[in-house]
């Protein structure tokens, strides 16, 4: 079954990601391909992560494909004007690629290219509305087009964003723009994620947590202090720091799976993201521990 | 204003070494509250050039460098300064140094500052950037905060998920611009406007090189209302 069909059929779902990698190296992810296929409803492939400057997207979308994947194609404004952006849509449908994550993107500034131009022609409410007239045959300047696209669309939201009303106004709008689903900013604190929940139900999106892995307590100190709409509480600083160095990895697969039992079983939202950031082997290890394999 | 900064005068100096003789001209506007074209700057200037051994043969700070007429006229009266250097050393901004290139057609001219951006003095030679021109103003929408400007991304419909503690992903120096719009809003009671998705900018308006003739029966708007 299709990423789409699965996330509206209500099942729970569980995408994870893949960074490519910086150069034409490519036997650890396709290694990691390997490990992840059968196990997951899709997988994301990250564009140009943090600004850093690595292999396209679109290639990677299409090397997913070929090794049973369904591929979510993360696309971001930073870096192609809007006749790029429509261009590389229009490939990644040929292609066979049907889900894409429309994001403003991370700027210039925190990548590895900082003198690069950044673009943001367009941005992400607006790549929605993109996608939408791609789907309908037309061009964003309204020329018809020889053959529509069919993309699943999904955006994303910062439920820890401070302050959150411009950040929850600002989903609302990607509801409106035709957003089909919603991959969040990673959440440890469930309780606050409940109350993110609470408003985003009013809305006939699915929302899929996402869920990065905690490596060490250093790690959580560095998300809450340097990444913008993470927060890490205390305790599970604490339980990182309990376990030591030697287990603290372990004990970063537990929280998290256990963090997607509780959403699954109390049903708070439709699926989770995960975002093991190197880690990408592991992601069975979390499925395991979580119930899901 | 225009803001403008001077080069780095070592380099600056280098680049002038090719010519014996200089006529400095400066701007009473923009570049004098910048500290970039005014009177001390100029002194300034003929000094460091006095020091290489360089001759100065005359200075002026016309009112407006970008008024390309006015400024000719009152060049006209240093006429013999000007014909005696061998080149033209502009202290305003791009727009002034090229006012003196239309009038010399036959002389070297260089600029003495890097024209940085349009924004207001908020103190004493304090200043920040405010609007990056983009040809169809949005401040109706904004709160009168620009977001093509203030946010480093030029979002239009919110802010992005780099927001933190309601300063900007780029640096903690800034505040976030949406942020800024949202509390604007929010104070104002026209929060609805958040609501509301603007689209996409028509980046045509922006294309240089802009003309726009607004004079009586000449006035035949922006060159791309034209065609
Ligand atoms: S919206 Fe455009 S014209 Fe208006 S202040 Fe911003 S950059 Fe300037
Ligand atoms: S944090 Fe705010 S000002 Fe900075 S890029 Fe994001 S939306 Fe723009």
């Amino acid at each position: 079954m299709s990423f789409k069909d699965t996330l509206e059929s209500g099942k729970f779902v569980v995408t994870a990601e893949v960074g490519p990698p910086k150069g034409t190296d490519i036997a650890t992810m396709k290694h990691d391909m390997e490990i992840l296929k059968g196990k997951l409803d899709a997988v994301n492939v990250t564009d140009n992560q943090s600004a850093v400057m690595r292999i396209c997207s679109l290639a990677v979308c299409k090397l997913a494909l070929e090794h049973g994947l369904e591929p979510i194609l993360q696309m971001t404004c930073r870096d192609r004007n809007r006749i790029a952006l429509q261009s590389d849509l229009l490939g990644a449908s040929v292609l066979g690629i049907r889900n894409v994550l429309c994001m403003t993107g991370d700027h210039v500034s925190a990548g590895d290219h900082k003198s690069a131009r950044p673009v943001y022609d367009i941005e992400s409410v607006q790549l929605l509305q993109v996608v939408n007239a791609l789907n309908n045959g037309k061009d964003m300047a309204g020329n018809d087009m020889k053959g529509a696209t069919s993309f699943f669309q999904g955006a994303v939201v910062t439920p820890e964003s401070n302050p959150i009303e411009p950040q929850l106004m600002k989903f609302e709008k990607k509801v409106k723009a035709g957003a089909n689903f919603f991959q969040t900013q990673a959440i440890y604190n469930i309780d606050n994620f409940k109350e993110f929940m609470k408003f985003a139900r009013k809305f006939p999106v699915k929302i899929m947590a996402g869920l990065v892995v905690l490596k060490s307590a250093g790690m959580a100190n560095f998300l809450n202090n340097f990444v913008p709409g993470i927060k890490v509480p205390q305790e599970l600083i604490d339980e990182m720091k309990a376990a030591g160095k030697e287990k603290a990895l372990d004990t970063g697969l537990n929280i998290t799976a256990r963090h997607i039992r509780q959403l699954k079983e109390e049903k708070i939202c439709d699926g989770v993201h995960i975002m093991a950031i190197g880690m990408e082997d592991k992601v069975p290890i979390i499925l395991e521990r979580a119930g899901l394999l | 204003m225009i803001i403008s900064k001077k080069k780095d005068r070592g380099k600056l100096l280098q680049t002038l070494d090719r010519y014996d003789s200089f006529y400095l001209i400066g701007c009473s506007e923009c570049a004098s509250l910048c500290g970039t074209g005014n009177d001390e700057a100029l002194k300034e200037m003929a000094e460091d050039l006095k020091a290489k051994g360089k001759t100065v043969t005359g200075m002026i700070v016309p009112k407006t460098g970008c008024q390309t007429l006015g400024t000719k006229v009152e060049l006209k009266k240093d006429k013999d300064a000007l014909d005696k250097t061998d080149a033209i050393v502009v202290m305003s901004c791009g727009a002034g140094t090229q006012s003196a290139v239309e009038i010399y057609p036959d002389k070297a001219v260089y600029p003495s500052n890097d024209t940085m951006f349009l924004g207001n003095m908020t103190r004493f030679q304090m200043f920040d950037e405010r609007c990056t021109l983009c040809g169809e103003c949005v401040l109706d929408m904004t709160g009168g905060i620009c977001p093509v400007t203030n946010c480093p991304k030029g979002l239009l419909n919110g802010p992005c998920g780099g927001t933190k503690d309601g300063n900007c992903e780029v640096s903690a120096e800034i505040k976030c611009a949406w942020v800024r719009i949202y509390e604007r809003q929010k104070r104002l009671g026209e929060l609805d406007k958040m609501t509301e998705i603007l689209p996409p900018k028509d980046w045509s308006a922006k294309q240089a090189p802009h003309k726009l003739y607004t004079r009586g029966d000449a006035a035949e708007g922006d060159r791309k209302d034209k065609k």
